[in-house]
C-alpha cells in the first residue's frame, strides 16, 4: 500500500505547485479545492495502513465539511470583484 | 410525500454517520431529524424524483465511460450550449439536474437562468 | 482475490488523478481545468474509496458516506467555481 501513498504525494505536488506559481485568484482557488480533496483522500489511506479508524474518522468529516468554507470563499471573493 | 424522502435522506446520513442501529441511537437520531427546519416550498411530484434518482445511479457509469474517452482522445473544443430545463421544476430538482449534468466530466453546468434554461459548457473532439 | 481488485481500483484512482491533474499546469482556460479536475476528485477518489471498501468492508458506513459527500461536494464546488469566475466577465449578469 506505500505505493499508493507515494503516488498520492506525487499528485499532490502538482496543485500545490500551481497554487504558488499562479497569480490569478481562480487559478489558485481551484488548485486549493483539489489539495484539500486530495488530502483527505490521503489522510483516509493513511487510515487504512495503519488500522486506526479513528484517523480514518477524521478523514471522512473533513471530506463531509471541509469545502463548504472554499464554497463561500469563492462567493465572497466574487461580491469582491463586482464591487 | 417528498416530506418523507426528506426525512429518509437525513436519517440515512444519520445511520452511515453513526453506524449504529441500537434504539436509543434510532429515537435520538428520528428525533433530532424532526426537529429540524422543514422548508415546505412547493412540492414536486415523486415520479419526478424517483426519476431524478434513477437518473443519478445511471450517470455514475455514464460519468466513468466518458472520463475513459476524453482520455483516450483528446478534447481539445471548449463550446457553450444552451439546455432547456423541463417545465416546472421546484428548486430541489433544478438542484439535481445541475448535479447530474455537471457530474458527467465533458459538461459542466455555468449558470442557471431564471427564464429556463441550462447554460452548459461542454468539451469536443477537435477537428484534426 | 480481493486484493488485487482493490489494487486495481487504486491503479486506476491514480492514473485518473495525474491525468485529470496534470492539465493544471498548462496554459488553459479554468473551465478546460475544471473538466480535468472533475475527472481527477470526483471519479479517481470514488474508485479509491470503492478500493479501500474492498480492503475493509466492515467500516463500510462511513466509506459509504465518504463516497456520496465526495460526489456531492466535487460537483458542486465545480459548479460553484465555474459560475462565479466565469460572471466575473460575463455580460448579462
Amino acid at each position: 500500500m506505500s505505493w499508493l501513498l507515494m503516488a498520492m504525494v506525487a499528485a499532490l505536488l502538482i496543485p500545490i505547485y500551481t497554487a504558488c506559481r499562479d497569480d490569478d485568484t481562480w487559478q489558485k482557488m481551484l488548485a486549493f479545492a483539489s489539495i484539500a480533496t486530495k488530502t483527505s483522500m490521503a489522510i483516509l489511506v493513511v487510515s487504512v495502513t495503519r488500522d486506526d479508524w479513528m484517523v480514518g474518522v477524521v478523514g471522512v468529516i473533513i471530506l463531509s465539511v471541509g469545502n463548504a468554507a472554499l464554497m463561500l470563499l469563492a462567493h465572497i471573493i466574487k461580491r469582491v470583484n463586482e464591487s | 410525500m417528498t416530506f418523507y424522502l426528506n426525512l429518509a435522506l437525513r436519517l440515512g446520513i444519520w445511520f452511515l454517520l453513526t453506524a449504529d442501529l441500537s434504539w436509543a441511537n434510532i429515537i435520538i437520531g428520528v428525533s433530532v431529524v424532526l426537529f429540524l427546519p422543514y422548508a415546505s416550498t412547493s412540492s414536486a411530484s415523486l415520479r419526478d424524483w424517483l426519476s431524478a434518482l434513477w437518473k443519478i445511479l445511471k450517470a455514475i457509469p455514464q460519468a466513468y465511460i466518458e472520463a475513459w474517452e476524453i482520455m483516450l482522445r483528446p478534447h481539445d473544443q471548449e463550446v457553450i450550449t444552451m439546455e432547456r430545463v423541463p417545465p416546472r421544476r421546484t428548486p430541489g430538482l433544478v438542484f439535481l439536474d445541475i448535479f447530474l449534468i455537471t457530474f458527467t466530466p465533458k459538461t459542466i453546468v455555468l449558470k442557471y437562468h431564471e427564464r429556463g434554461w441550462y447554460e452548459v459548457h461542454k468539451i469536443q473532439r477537435g477537428e484534426g | 482475490m480481493s486484493d488485487g481488485l482493490s489494487n486495481l481500483c487504486f491503479a486506476l484512482g491514480m492514473i485518473f488523478w495525474f491525468w485529470g491533474t496534470w492539465p493544471l499546469l498548462g496554459e488553459r482556460t479554468i473551465l478546460f481545468k475544471l473538466h480535468g479536475l472533475s475527472v481527477a476528485d470526483t471519479l479517481g477518489s470514488m474508485s479509491v474509496v470503492v478500493g479501500l471498501l474492498l480492503r475493509i468492508p466492515r467500516e463500510w458506513p462511513l466509506l459509504v458516506l465518504a463516497m456520496i459527500s465526495l460526489a456531492i461536494w466535487n460537483t458542486v464546488l465545480g459548479y460553484v467555481l465555474a459560475y462565479c469566475s466565469s460572471s466575473r466577465e460575463g455580460s448579462d449578469a
